[in-house]
């Protein structure tokens, strides 16, 4: 296959432009500038990778915004770095002879390609409530990863479940860790995940050959090492005590901080505060709305979206930790002064 | 009547800690519970860039939550140190594997349940409840401190605590699970602490054997030889 550079050549790309693009992906993947050579020799060696996308329970997501990656283009990236071989959404061939091809690209490609995976497998019924060319996704999921040399999981669908797992979880959707067991699998979470992270993950495992460094939960630690909160603009206003209390109040309105409705943003991992959406424009905090955690684990799970901490399923009762607390230290106080009475009473005499 | 006899219990170092861990905990309980719920508004006429440095803001209340954590850390390690090096602050393991230590569960829920009374039974330094709480108490400081810890790291990706905890996180199913699991264990042990000092009033009350002071001077009185007496013998 021919080389990224060989590839800008033909495309009639200067080598100015060639050296503008290398600096800038460097930047995208979260690495120092002292990288740029580096970058820049792998561009010129390294052969194209061909990639396998498959789609299980999902909204695709995940695509739309891929599709959205302004640094650089999607179009890029796929066309250019990338050989997406198998993108059974994109491709304009459809049926039998797409289905075809992915078999033959597995074979042709054997332990080279990257296989893609956005969804994830329900395996409930043998798998047969998402069902891919006639054949359970399951089984297309075991399949495709056999060959495969990196698996990376697309989205909270394939990273930890996403909403078709969310209680109670009727079709028993899992995450694909679960069933790819001896792949390395990198976790590209989000609902939908960034568009620039998403190429940035692809770009570093295409330029180095190599996975890039991952946190504990699998994460590429250069796009979800830090917290929201920790990169968020409003985060002023959370140190100065400034607090939205309702959407409609006047801290709203003065863009304080959304920790009292019910951000997420403390406890979420992701670069939404930094690389922002749409080529920087925005991200939910900036346009006025709490981060409801879409990159973590089982966040439809921690519902209300509106409320600082979730609270206990009481009939009748906005049960908050702080007022179940407070209730049970009276409860126990009230025990206590109980217990000492009679206590006193029945041991009176006899000393 | 037998002499009654004043028998030395606890170390100086044990009550040393012992203050100090319950005025950590009463601080990081109260900072806890503004950081979890800010229920007033810092200084809302000046310009947020500059206001966390204006009187009590959450900047400042979670700056004394943290403090108090690293004291609550330090006198954690210790009371482990301390533990090591003398017997008597090892009194805290539950001898349950000695029968002395089923008897006496036996004699104190008979006893709290107003079956038996106090005085009735044999004597012990330490009643079967209290050794069972006490470790409970312990694992709860150290399960706020390693979650504490691991949420307060992970502001700084490559520091020494998120090399350390950072994979307590994903382990409890994500921080906000984190978040949640540290803000009821704080109650948990504000639960305990109620019934610790009644439990701790009312042996004063009834026996008049110097408990409530023991936590200052060491010392309580006791009428028959306690039959655990060898937990804290030399
Ligand atoms: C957050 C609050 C508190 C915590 C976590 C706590 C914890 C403990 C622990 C773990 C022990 C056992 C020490 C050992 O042998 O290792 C103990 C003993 C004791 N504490 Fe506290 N304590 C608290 C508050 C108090 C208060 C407010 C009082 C005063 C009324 C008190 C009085 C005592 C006494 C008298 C003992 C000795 C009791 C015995 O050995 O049976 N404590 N406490
Ligand atoms: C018995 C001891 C402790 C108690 C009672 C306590 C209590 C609390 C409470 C109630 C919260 C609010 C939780 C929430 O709703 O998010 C909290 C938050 C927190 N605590 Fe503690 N805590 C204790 C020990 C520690 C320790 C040792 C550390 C370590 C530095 C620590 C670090 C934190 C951090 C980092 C937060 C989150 C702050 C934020 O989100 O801005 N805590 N604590
Ligand atoms: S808006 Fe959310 S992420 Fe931003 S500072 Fe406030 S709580 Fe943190
Ligand atoms: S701000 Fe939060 S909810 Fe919104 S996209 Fe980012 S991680 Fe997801």
């Amino acid at each position: 296959m021919e080389t990224f550079w060989e590839t800008f050549k033909r495309h009639g790309v200067s080598r100015r432009d060639f050296l503008k693009f290398a600096t800038t992906i460097t930047g995208m993947m979260g690495l120092s500038p002292s990288m740029i050579p580096h970058v820049v020799r792998a561009l010129e060696t390294k052969p194209r990778v061909p990639v396998l996308w498959i789609h299980g329970l999902e909204c695709t997501c995940c695509s739309e915004s891929f599709i959205r990656s302004a640094t650089p283009l999607a179009s890029d990236v796929v066309l250019s770095m990338i050989s997406l071989e198998y993108d059974d959404t994109l491709s304009a061939a459809a049926g039998e002879a797409l289905e075809k091809h992915r078999e033959e690209i597995i074979k042709r490609y054997w332990g080279n390609y990257i296989l893609a995976v956005e969804g994830n497998p329900p395996l409930g019924e043998d798998g047969m409530y998402c069902v891919v060319g006639g054949r359970a996704f399951l089984e297309n999921l075991k399949e495709s990863a056999k060959g495969a040399k990196a698996v990376i999981a697309w989205g909270s669908c394939a990273s930890w479940g996403c909403v078709q797992a969310a209680k109670p979880n009727p079709t028993t959707a899992v995450p694909i860790h679960k069933v790819i067991t001896d792949k390395p699998i990198i976790k590209v979470p989000g609902c939908p995940p960034i568009a620039e992270v998403m190429t940035g993950v692809i770009m570093y495992l295409v330029l180095f050959d190599a996975i890039p460094p991952l946190d504990s939960q699998g994460r590429p630690k250069q796009f979800y090492g830090n917290r929201i909160h920790d990169t968020c603009y409003r985060r002023a206003f959370f140190n100065a005590g400034q607090f939205v209390e309702r959407f409609d109040d006047d801290g709203a309105k003065k863009g304080w901080c959304l920790y009292k409705v019910g951000c997420r943003g403390p406890t979420t991992y992701n670069s939404c505060g930094n690389i922002r959406w749409y080529n920087g424009l925005s991200y939910p905090i900036q346009a006025g709305h709490g981060c409801i955690g879409c990159a973590e684990e089982d966040f439809w799970d921690k519902a209300p979206f509106y409320q600082r901490l979730t609270t206990i399923p009481l009939p009748n009762v906005e049960a908050s930790p702080d007022k179940v607390g407070a209730v049970a230290v009276a409860a126990a106080a009230a025990g206590a002064v109980a217990h000492g009475v009679i206590s006193k009473i029945r041991n009176k005499g006899g000393k | 009547m037998i002499e009654a006899k004043k028998i030395y219990i606890f170390s100086p170092g044990l009550r040393v800690w012992h203050w100090i861990n319950f005025l950590t905990i009463m601080v990081l309980f109260f900072t806890g519970l503004y950081i979890g719920n800010p229920f007033f508004l810092g200084p809302v006429g000046v310009e947020a860039t500059y206001a966390y440095r204006e009187g009590i803001t959450m900047d400042f209340i979670r700056k004394v939550h943290f403090i108090a954590g690293y004291v609550l850390l330090a006198s954690f390690l210790f009371r482990v140190i301390i533990a090591v090096f003398n017997k008597r602050d090892r009194l805290v393991f539950p001898a349950v594997w000695r029968k002395d230590y089923w008897t006496s569960l036996k004699e104190i829920t008979l006893k709290y349940t107003f079956i038996m009374k106090d005085k009735e039974g044999y004597e012990y330094i330490r009643n079967a409840l209290a050794r069972t709480f006490y470790p409970l108490v312990y694992l709860m400081i150290l399960f706020m401190i390693a979650t504490g810890f691991a949420m307060y790291g992970m502001s700084k990706p490559s520091s020494f605590w998120s090399f350390l905890l950072g994979w307590l996180l994903g382990f409890l199913g994500g921080e906000f699970s984190v978040h949640a699991w540290h803000h009821w264990v704080a109650w948990l042990i504000i639960i305990f602490a109620v019934l610790h000092v009644y439990f701790v009033i009312r042996e004063e009350a009834i026996k008049k054997n110097g408990e409530l002071s023991s936590m200052f001077s060491g010392y309580k009185v006791f009428e028959k030889e306690p039959v655990d007496i060898k937990d804290i013998e030399e």
